[in-house]
Parts: structure tokens; sequence; C-alpha cells
């Protein structure tokens, strides 16, 4: 129990506000479409000593990153001084992938370290090869930007002139990514105030107590929710469909999650060896996956900090496509990221079978369409999308939410088209597409781009084409992502990742994979069938043949004696023993309507 | 005989009505509100008082009116069957929204279902770009065959909302000459119409909220109209926008978005005015009542307003950053932060030993321990009765009766045993943490943009706000608090003190440094023209139409605008050179830093306000509104606790008129509607329109 309650949830409030602030100040001035519509950036406080105290509320992706890069700042300077502000970006010494620029500030109260603030924002622009720094076909990390190791953008104050220099050569929108560095540093402004203020009202002595004793409080509460769970390993093997590079070779992805008392290990021993594709990890951003898994099964109050991290230990070997080493290429790592999350939440589902959903659509699809207008002004379009989660024991899973793991927002079709050679030519979800179960999965949606300009270049990165997002407990796995040309016309299937010349009228159009259902969909209640055919969800053949639900008439209304009858049949001709903990593939008769 | 205005401010439990009468005097009546029919509980409550007074209906001379009836339909999901009208391909816009949720690591979010149901939303054939060129021309005999499918489903309102019709509104026309064919009278609400700007989601968003609430408000507006006019009243009734302005029921009847903030924008609207009469530029107002806290800036005398919100999603703890709950509405609306904090919030100890105050609200029903009325859970109530803040025998002038003992042994039991604590210290640690959860709200409308509320007055209202204000202004080192006249109903005052006001705005984004100045200018004169036509057709002579310009801008590539007052007088490249400088300025003030002069600013969106000054300012009138009358003080000396350092003191129970004679801290003010509190240190004194006003020392602050 902390030593005084009452003044420690005080402080508690206030740290953490401190927190929102900066991130605040960062979102309202951002220059970054991918910070403002993935919410890619966080902020932290952390004690003198280093330690994580206050992340604040942003990005799921980040919850491993603070730590690590701190840790890459205290080893590389051992000696901070007033006024020094420290800058990295460096997968390879406490980054996560190159756009993801951080900048911390020590701050100082009569002349004692007392904290340091710590902030990481998604940038335009890191250069290398392509404009955003994200290609996802890089295969080594020197294709893939400007590598900023841990250094002072301000030495006692005086700006590191040096540095700015050669982030403004190297950079294609160097406007942008100093607007933004100017907002991280602002943030780390304000936090300084924040906490000298603090300290002068505490004390420092007092400052550091509270501090130690939000992170004790943080692992106390993380080790007492881990203590109820039930003791056991848990495993689960998923996939990536393969890294664009090598199209045919899957990329396993295995995790052991042991938990034991009030701790957690989690093992990652068994995946792939690192790739050549850019889609390889950190063990930082393992770590965030790991994370916001667990996060997702223990309370939503627990303060976010080191405390939480001490109780969940995270490991993956070393040239693993967990934790990468050099040269490996990361900057589309986020594919692997969602894969994680899937594959904990297979094994966590394990654990808890009445708590966690099934297999949600995979996580974003990348898709960007860049070229040239005739008087050579260059256009970029980059879209992520994703929007189905998986079928939760006791709910249906949504229909269009970003996946757990990103909360991202769309990009306005209406902004699109005044702003891009693109026309959004449909944005809808599709019907049949989600995995059926008691529960079913939420639906996907498809996007038609039809292509206005004269010629450009096409690349997507999706998948859960070859491994579909899986259902648990008798529900159905969603139905593949796909791509195809010319949808209306020759209906061309494409595969999953792609890099191709588009031209003028042509139609690309992605199909976000549907996700998994839960429980068996013999059980589900007939009149909520009948009311996703009313809704024109499910067809009438489906309903007959995922469900058993006989629906006839306008408007539609369940034949319940037929439907008896029906699931009656269906549940002989199946003969399960028991309900399929986690299905991969639907029944022969219902691939074969696909 | 003196004439009255009237106030009445629907709430989820009671409905407050105040008369205003042209010599000064006040009348403040609380009645239930009653749920089936709102409008039978406003005539009833103005009945009584007509009677009572002796009045006849011709001496009420407008009824200004706050009302929750658009935001309960929405809450409760109760508005019109409608259907919606969208392009091809395009029909689950409305239910993918943004995509984002506003509760991360939640497996269990719910999202809010759509307003329509997929099977009510109905494509045409038909497309328009972006630069307003029809791809695909709607045929009349598709417009015709949507608008029958819907009627088919026996819809009471349709929305329509087609891509691009703010760039071209054609197809949208057709389909409303279709409707004019196929079903006259239908309710129809056109997103051209509603919310001519780019972006689909939000407008349809708001296009569908529309259609929504218009069945549901005509209906009620018609029954209050009829109502009034069947009890002898003829007064104009207008109501309260969330923007702080007023409209007609005619208008708002047809545009129900604009009253859905309606409550919670008059209580700052009252603020507003208070800061102009005692000439107070800076000022944060706090509403706090039993379940919520809401707080607003004033800034240089003019509230702080957001173009869109989300509305229905309740009260979201903690975080601005995380969006995705309620539904989008992209209107006009002083803005607000809320916190789920109030006077029935649950006191409670976490599984880490922290005290926590809230979310959970024993609300009116069961109620804190101390009413006896089956609560079991100590809540802020309770806790304020055993720090002798609250009466120990009654509130509301006696017609609540209160049981201290069990509020203290509630607070000791629960509270104060597992923390090893004595009940006062566990109390007074609940007092100072729900006052901490409410400070987030101040910061947010503050300090989280660049505002430093030492620079503000805080004006607190509502049942709850004067027990808490100078806790929280102590915590932000602020010093000067302010409660006005009858603080418990302040939000049906603020109604008398509004004007009618109407928004106008036009997207237009351009580099000030390449814009041409006529281009703005002329934008400017069709949005004031627009504002003079609106205004003049609620009655306003051009000498009582007050225009105001302003500019969003942002530094070209930013994704957030500032808001920069535009310069007087004709718009040349002068004026946005000053314009430039004036957000560079704004954003160093906000943010903390800004960018050097080479970097250009974008214009983004030209805004315009119109405003008819009634005849006179009903501002001016309500300046002379007599005190009200004070109640019984039973025990004029109170124990009242102070935290571990101070202990318990001898606090004075004093009514507000003794205030008239400065008192010094520990004093405890007890009102019909409210209680307030002057902590030792502090100086209380009544100033010359009735407000309690309450110094700290500077530099108190707790943190």
């Amino acid at each position: 129990m902390p030593t005084d309650p009452i003044e420690f949830e005080l402080f508690k409030n206030a740290l953490f506000s401190v927190a929102d602030e900066m991130a605040l100040t960062i979102f309202r001035t951002t220059y970054s479409g991918v910070l403002r519509d993935n919410m890619d950036y966080s902020t932290a406080m952390f004690d003198g000593a280093g330690t994580l105290a206050a992340q604040g509320l942003t990005l799921p992706g980040h919850l491993g990153s603070m730590p690590t890069a701190m840790a890459a700042i205290k080893s590389a300077f051992g000696q901070v001084s007033p006024g020094d502000v420290f800058v990295l970006n460096d997968p390879f010494d406490g980054g996560m992938h190159l756009p993801d620029i951080f900048v911390f500030k020590p701050i100082h109260f009569a002349g004692e370290l007392v904290a340091y603030a710590g902030t990481v924002s998604h940038h335009t622009d890191v250069g290398g090869r392509v404009p955003g720094s994200n290609a996802s076909d890089s295969t080594e990390i020197y294709q893939e930007g400007l590598r900023i190791p841990p250094l002072k953008l301000y030495d006692r104050g005086a700006r590191n002139d040096t540095l700015w220099s050669l982030i403004e050569r190297n950079v294609r929108v160097p406007v942008k990514v100093f607007g933004d560095l100017r907002a991280q540093l602002a943030a780390c402004h304000i936090a300084e105030a924040a906490l000298v203020d603090l300290a002068r009202r505490l004390g420092p002595a007092k400052l550091k107590g509270r501090m130690r004793e939000l992170v004790d409080y943080s692992e106390r509460l993380t080790r007492a929710a881990i203590r109820e769970l039930p003791d056991g390993v848990y495993r689960f093997l998923d996939h990536i469909d393969d890294d664009g590079i090598d199209p045919d070779r899957p990329i396993p992805l295995a995790v052991a999650i042991t938990k034991a008392g009030d701790a957690m290990r989690v093992d990652w021993t068994g995946s792939s060896p690192q790739v050549k594709g850019a889609i390889n990890n950190t063990l930082s951003f393992t770590k965030s996956a790991s994370y916001c898994a667990i996060r997702s099964i223990l309370p939503a109050d627990i303060p976010n900090n080191e405390g939480v991290f001490r109780a969940i230990e995270v490991t993956a070997p070393p040239g693993t496509i967990a934790n990468a080493v050099l040269p490996a290429a990361c900057a589309a790592r986020g594919l692997t990221g969602f894969r994680m999350v899937d594959c904990m939440f297979g094994a966590l589902a394990q654990m808890l079978p009445d708590k966690v959903f099934a297999a949600s659509d995979g996580g974003n699809t990348g898709i960007s369409i860049g070229g040239w207008y005739p008087d050579r002004r260059p256009f970029i379009y980059v879209d992520f999308t994703c929007c189905a989660w998986g079928a939760r024991p006791y709910a249906d899973g949504l229909d269009g939410n970003s996946n757990i793991f990103a909360n991202m927002a769309s990009q306005p079709v209406e902004v699109t088209e005044s702003e891009q050679p693109i026309e959004i030519a449909a944005y809808e979800f599709i019907p049949d597409a989600m995995g059926p179960g008691k529960f079913r999965g939420g639906a996907p949606f498809r996007r038609d781009y039809r292509f206005l300009a004269e010629e450009g270049i096409l690349q997507v990165r999706s998948d859960r084409r070859r491994f579909r997002p899986y259902g648990l407990y008798g529900g159905g796995p969603g139905r593949p992502s796909m791509n195809y040309l010319d949808p209306e016309g020759e209906n061309r299937p494409l595969p999953s990742k792609l890099t191709m010349t588009i031209r003028r009228g042509e139609v690309f159009r992605h199909e976000v994979a549907g996700a998994g259902g839960w429980g068996d969909p013999l059980e589900r209640e007939p009149a909520l069938v009948c009311e996703d055919v009313r809704n024109e969800l499910v067809s009438l053949e489906a309903a007959r043949r995922d469900y058993g639900v006989v629906i006839a008439g306008t408007p539609p209304a369940v034949d319940i004696p037929a439907t008896e009858e029906l699931r009656r049949r269906l549940r002989a001709r199946r003969d399960w023993p028991q309900p399929p903990a986690v299905s991969w593939e639907p029944p022969e008769i219902a691939r074969a309507a696909e | 005989m003196a004439r009255f205005r009237v106030g009445v401010d629907i709430g989820g439990t009671f409905t407050d009505i105040v008369f205003l009468g042209e010599d000064g005097e006040r009348i403040t009546r609380k009645v239930s509100s009653s749920v089936e029919d709102y409008a039978a509980a406003i005539v009833e409550g103005l009945a009584e008082i007509i009677a009572e007074r002796r009045l006849g209906g011709a001496d009420i001379i407008e009824i200004l009116h706050g009302t929750t009836v658009a935001s309960n339909a929405i809450l409760e999901r109760k508005g019109a069957r409608t259907g919606l009208i969208t392009t091809k391909g395009f029909r689950d816009i409305l239910e993918i929204r943004t995509l984002r949720f506003p509760r991360l690591y939640d497996l269990a979010w719910t999202k809010p279902p759509p307003l329509v149901p997929r099977y009510l939303r109905v494509e045409v054939e038909e497309r328009v770009n972006a630069r307003g060129e029809i791809l695909r021309a709607l045929t009349e005999a598709d417009a015709e065959r949507a608008l029958r499918r819907l009627l088919d489903e026996g819809v009471e309102a349709v929305a329509v909302c087609l891509l691009h019709s703010y760039a071209n509104p054609a197809h949208e026309r057709l389909i409303k000459k279709a409707a004019a064919r196929v079903a006259p009278g239908l309710n129809l609400s056109l997103s051209f119409e509603v919310l001519p700007e780019i972006k689909e989601y939000e407008r349809t968003s708001t296009t569908v909220i529309n259609a929504y609430l218009r069945p549901i408000v005509e209906t009620y507006l018609a029954r209050l109209e009829a109502g009034l006019r069947d009890s002898g009243i003829r007064a104009p009734v207008l109501l309260m926008q969330s923007n702080g302005g007023l409209t007609t029921a005619q208008a708002a009847a047809e545009r129900p978005i604009h009253i859905v903030e309606s409550g919670p924008a008059a209580g700052v609207v009252g603020v507003e005015a208070l800061a102009r009469q005692l000439g107070v530029k800076n000022a944060i107002s706090f509403d706090m009542g039993g379940t919520t806290a809401k707080a607003a800036i004033i800034e240089n005398g003019e509230p702080s307003r957001a173009l869109e919100y989300s509305v229905g999603g309740g009260v979201m703890t903690g975080s601005r950053l995380l969006s995705g709950s309620g539904y989008a509405l992209k209107v006009p609306a002083i803005d607000l932060a809320e916190v789920g904090a109030g006077g029935g919030s649950i006191l409670a100890i976490d599984a880490g030993g922290a005290l926590k105050v809230g979310p959970q609200s024993a609300g009116a029903s069961p109620g804190p321990v101390c009413y006896d009325r089956g609560g079991t859970l100590a809540t802020v109530t309770d806790a304020n009765v055993v720090l002798g803040y609250l009466n120990p025998r009654q509130l509301v002038g006696g017609a609540l009766r209160l049981d201290a003992e069990k509020a203290r042994a509630a607070v000791a039991e629960q509270i104060a045993r597992p923390l090893g604590l004595g009940a006062e210290d566990a109390a007074y640690g609940a007092f100072l943490i729900a006052a901490s959860n409410m400070v987030r709200a101040l910061k947010a409308v503050s300090s989280e943009r660049g505002r430093d509320p030492r620079q503000y007055a805080l004006v607190a209202f509502g049942g709850n706000g004067p027990l808490f204000a100078a806790a929280m202004a102590e915590a932000l080192s602020m010093t000067r608090i302010l409660i006005p006249p009858s603080a418990g109903v302040f939000s049906s005052f603020g109604l008398l003190y509004s004007e009618v006001e109407y928004h106008f705005s036009r997207t237009r984004k351009a580099l000030l440094s390449e814009l041409d100045p006529r281009i703005l200018s002329d934008i400017l004169g069709e949005l004031e023209q627009a504002a003079r036509e609106r205004l003049d057709a609620d009655g306003f002579p051009p000498e009582r139409i007050e225009i105001r310009r302003s500019a969003a801008l942002h530094y070209q590539g930013q994704s957030f605008e500032l808001d920069v007052p535009m310069p007087e007088g004709g718009i040349d490249r002068r004026a946005l050179a000053a314009l430039e400088e004036g957000y560079g300025v704004e954003h160093e003030r906000t943010y903390g830093h800004r960018a050097g002069a080479d970097e250009p600013v974008e214009l983004v969106i030209v805004k315009l306000i119109g405003r008819g000054i009634s005849e006179p300012p009903r501002a001016a009138l309500a300046a002379h509104a007599a005190l009200p009358p004070g109640i019984v003080i039973a025990e004029p000396v109170r124990r009242a606790y102070f935290g571990p350092g101070k202990g318990w003191h001898e606090a004075r129970v004093v009514g507000r008129a003794d205030l008239r004679t400065p008192l010094s801290g520990p004093c405890i003010v007890e009102e019909y509607d409210t209680t307030i509190v002057v902590p030792l240190g502090a100086e209380a004194r009544l100033d010359a329109f009735g407000n309690v006003e309450i110094a700290l020392p500077p530099g108190a602050g707790r943190g």
C-alpha cells in the first residue's frame, strides 16, 4: 500500500495529466498524417534513474518502446546536464523503425536530476528509397533512411547544428520533420515545467518516492490480477503468408505464454528467422505486441509503467523476426506486430476461453499509389485500412472498427478524392465474409480505388490470404483478404503483396479479411441470423449452410420448424465429438461456395 | 405590475424555472421533470407560479428554454424511424464511422449501433466527383424507387447524403423534388442544406441525427406551444442552442441538431454574461451536479467553441485524446470538458490500495448513504457531511433530510478502517481526490491549451460546484472565485442573459500568401448576408445586429487549426499579413512554440457569427436581479475539518446576505440550492451584483 494513499492518488492524477498534456501538444500541432490518423506517437515520464513512471494513453504499439529507448540513452551518455535533449531512431540502438524518432529531456531541480520526459512520434519522412520511409520491400536497413544513434539534439541548451543540418539534408520534407520535432520539444518543456513545479511543492525526495510508489503500485495491481489467472503454459502458432520477397514461404510465429503465480513469461522461440522483407521486429516491438494482448485481459485502470512490465517477461532469440539484428529491414514491421497480437490472443484464449475473442481481420493493409502528374509534380497516396473484430465469447465481433493494436482512423473518401488522382468507387461491407459462430466475426469491407492519372505505381502489403483469421470453439474462420484488378470487368485476382504499374481508369479492389467466429454457429440465435439477412450481411444460402437457419418471406422471417429440422441434419452430418478449439479452414461445403 | 421573462431549463430529474421581473424580482422553482411529457411539467410549473402571483398570461414577455429533449432521444435511441439515401457503394459510411474507438485494451468495447440500420440505408445510382462534376446522372425513376422503398418500410423521416453534394447538390435537390411528388410533407433532411461541408462521415452523421430528431422535437415544441396557449401565454419561445445563442422554436424544429447541448450551454452563457457585467475578461466556468462536472473557458469575454463533437457516448473520464464514442455531430457548440464526478460518486479502495472516487455513481437513487434511501456505499456527499461542510440535518431548505451518523459510519467502515485513518481524514482525502479528478476538466480547457489557469476567475455553480470551488482553485493556484446568486439553478439564469445567434462557416483552403484578398472578402460578404437575412427574418433591424468574423488557420501540412479573429474592416494584403502573424502568436501561446516566419500559413475555414441583440439587451436586464431570499440558518457555528494539517475548526455558518460584511474563512454559506465552503485563509464577500467573491491567498497550490 502507498505510504499516503491520498497524496499518492493526487500525485498519480498530476503525473498522468502531464503525460496527456504533452500528448495533446504533439497531436494538435502535427504535420504527419500517420501520426494523426494512427495516433502513432506516445509520451512518457521517467524518474531520475530512468524508470518509466507514466506512459500516456496513446499507441499500443509503443508500450515496450520507452524503456528500451531510455536504456540506450543511459548507456550512451553517462553524464547528463541541465539543458540536454537526446534524440534517436536507430532500431538497433533503442529505436523501433526509422520513422519513429524519440526525443528525451532530462529534468533537473536544484541541481539534481529528478526525472526524464520522453516522446516518440512517427515522422512524415526520414529519407531512404521511398517517400514516407515505410516500404515493405526493402531488404536491409540501409535502404530505409537516416539512422540516428543516441545523440544530443541540444547540449546544455546549445542546439547541435551539425545534427540538425544532417537531418535537414537527409529527409524529403524537412519543414514537416522539424515542425514535428519542435512539437516533441515543446511537449518536453511542458513536462519540465510541471515536474519542476511538483518538485518544488513536494521536495525532490518526496517526488522520487512518489514516482517509485507509482511503479510499485502498478506492479502490485498487475501481479494481483495475474495471480487470479490459471497457471499453465499456453502455446499458439500462427503465420504471416509471406514477406513479399519470397512469396511461397510462410512465416511462422510461435508463442509460449507461461503463467505461474503472479508472473507471466512470453517466449517467441520457434518463430521464423529474420526475413528479407521489411517486416522484422525489434525486441521492443515484440514486447509491445505481447504487452498489448496481456493488458487487454487485465483490469483497464492499471497505470502504464515499468511496474506492469516487471511482471511480464518477454523473450525472443536474436536473429529472428521477433528480435532482428543488423542489417534487417523493419519499416513495415507493423504486420508482424498485428500477427503477434493474433498469436497472443490465440494462446490466451486457452487460458481464458470465456474472455478472449477470435482472430480479428489480421491488422491493417497498407496500400500506396504514387507517381507523377504530367507537369512532373509528384503525388503519393498512402492508405492503411482494417475494420473487423473477432467474435467475443458473449457478443459478435465489431463491424467497421479499428484493430485493437492500432486504433487508427480512416481517411475520408471526399478528402482523398479532392487531394489525389483517385476515385474511391466503393467502400462497403462484404456479405458472407465474417466467420460464422454462435457469435459471428466482424464484417470486413471492400475499398475500390479507380486510378485517374496517366500512370502510377501501386504497392500493396496485405496478408491473411493463405492463413485466415481463425475461429474459436466451433466458430468458423473469416473469409481471406483478396485483391483484384478491374472487379467490374476481368476481375483478375492479384497477390497479397505486390508492386505493379497502374494506369488511368484501372480499378484496384481490396477486400479486408473477415474476422473469426466464436462458438457453434448452429447455436446462434436464429433471430440474429435473420437480422443479418435483413441487413444483407448474410445471404439466404449462407444462413442455411453456415447457421442451419431457414429464412423466408418479406420482411424476412425465421421458419422455426424448418430451422430445427435443418440444424438436426447438419449436426448429424458433421458429427463433432466436441467443437474444435481453433478453426483455420471452413467446412468443405462452405469452401466450395466461396 | 411588473412583467416577467422566464427561463426554463429541463434537467434529468428537475426542471428549473426562473421568473425575472422587469423590476429585478426573481422567483425560482424546481419541479419534477416528467419523462413522458416534458412539456406538461413546464406548463404546469408556469401555471402554478402565475396563479400564486396572480399574474396574467400577458405578463410573460418571453420564454427562454434549454431542453434535453434532443439529447435524451439520442441517448435512449428514441428518435424517429429514419431512412437514409446514399450514393451506390457507400451505404455503410454511417456505420463504419472513422474506425476509431475510445477505449484501448477493452475487448468488451461495443460500438454505438447506427441510428439507421443497414436495411433502411438505400443506395441510388449516381456519382459526383470532388470538383462537383456529375460522373453518373441520377434519374428521377431511381430517386423515386429509393424513396418508395423507405416509405414501404414505414420510415417517419428520411436523411439524404450523397458523395460530394457540398460541391454540387443537384442530385440531392432531385431527390427533394421527387419526395415532393411521392410523399408530400415527408420529413426530409438533405445534407447540402444541413451541413454543406466536405467529409462524408461527419456530414452523413449530422444529417441523420437531424432527421432522427426532427419529428420528436417538432412534436415536443408544438405540444409546448399549445399548452402555453391554453394557459393564456402567448409569449414567444426561444431555444438555447449548443453554441450558446438563442434561436426561434421554428428554426429549432427544422434543425434540432443545434439544440442537442442546449442545457449545458446555458450555464456557460450565464458565466459569460456575469463576466461581462463584472468586467472580467477571462473566466473558467465550472458546473457540478449529482453525477457529472463540466468545465468551459471564457476568453476575452467569449466562450471557446468546438466545431464538432460527439453526442450520446456517455462521459469519458480521463483523456480527450480518445475519440469514437457516441455519434459525430458537426455543429458549433460551446466546448465543454466533462468528467463523471458528482455528489453521488462512490468512494472505494482499489486492489493496489489507492483511494478512488467514482466513476461509479449512486445517482439520485439510491443516492448517498446520508439520504437514507437505501444507499449503502459511501459517496462524495457523505464525505462532505462527515467534514461538516454540508448541513448534517437537511438540504434544499428542509425538503431533503440527512442522516449524518449513517454517512459517518459508512465512511469509517468502508474507507477509513482499511486505510488505517480516522473518518475525517478519509473523508478529507476523498474530498481532495474528487477535486483533483475535476481539476482534470479545468485543465482540459486551460493548461492543455496553453492557458494559465491563474489568469482566470473560477465561476462555480450547480448544486455541488460551490462546495469544491476553493479546493480546486487552490490546486491550480487560482486566486479568485465567484459564486453567482441562485447557483444551484444558475443554468436557467443563463438563458435570461442570452441573445439570438447564428453561426456560419465556409471551408476554403488556401495559403494566405497566395490568397487573393477579394476572394476572402467575397466569402465574408456572402456569410454576412446570410447572417443578416436570417436575423432579419427573426425581426432584428440592422442596428441590432452584431457580426463577428474569424478564420481557422494552420501551418501548411498541419491537421488541426486554431481560430484567429479577422481584422476589422476591409480585407486587403495587410489584413492577410495580420492574420498570418496572429496565427504565429496564437500557436506560440497555445503550444509553446511557433515556426519561422518563412513557414506558410494556410486558411482552412472562414467563420462568421451573427447576433441579434434584444431591446433592451437581456444581459442588462438580468443585471438588476435582486438577491434570492435566504433560508433559515439553524446553527450559526459548525465544526468543519480542513485536513490533517489544519484540523477541526469552528466555522461560521451564514446566509449569502451576511457576506455584505466580508468574512474570513473558515465559514460556510448555506442556501436553498447550494452550499459554499470558504476555507481557512480565504476571504469571502458579496459584490454589488450579489455574487459571492472568494479571494484565496496566492501560491496556496497543492498539486
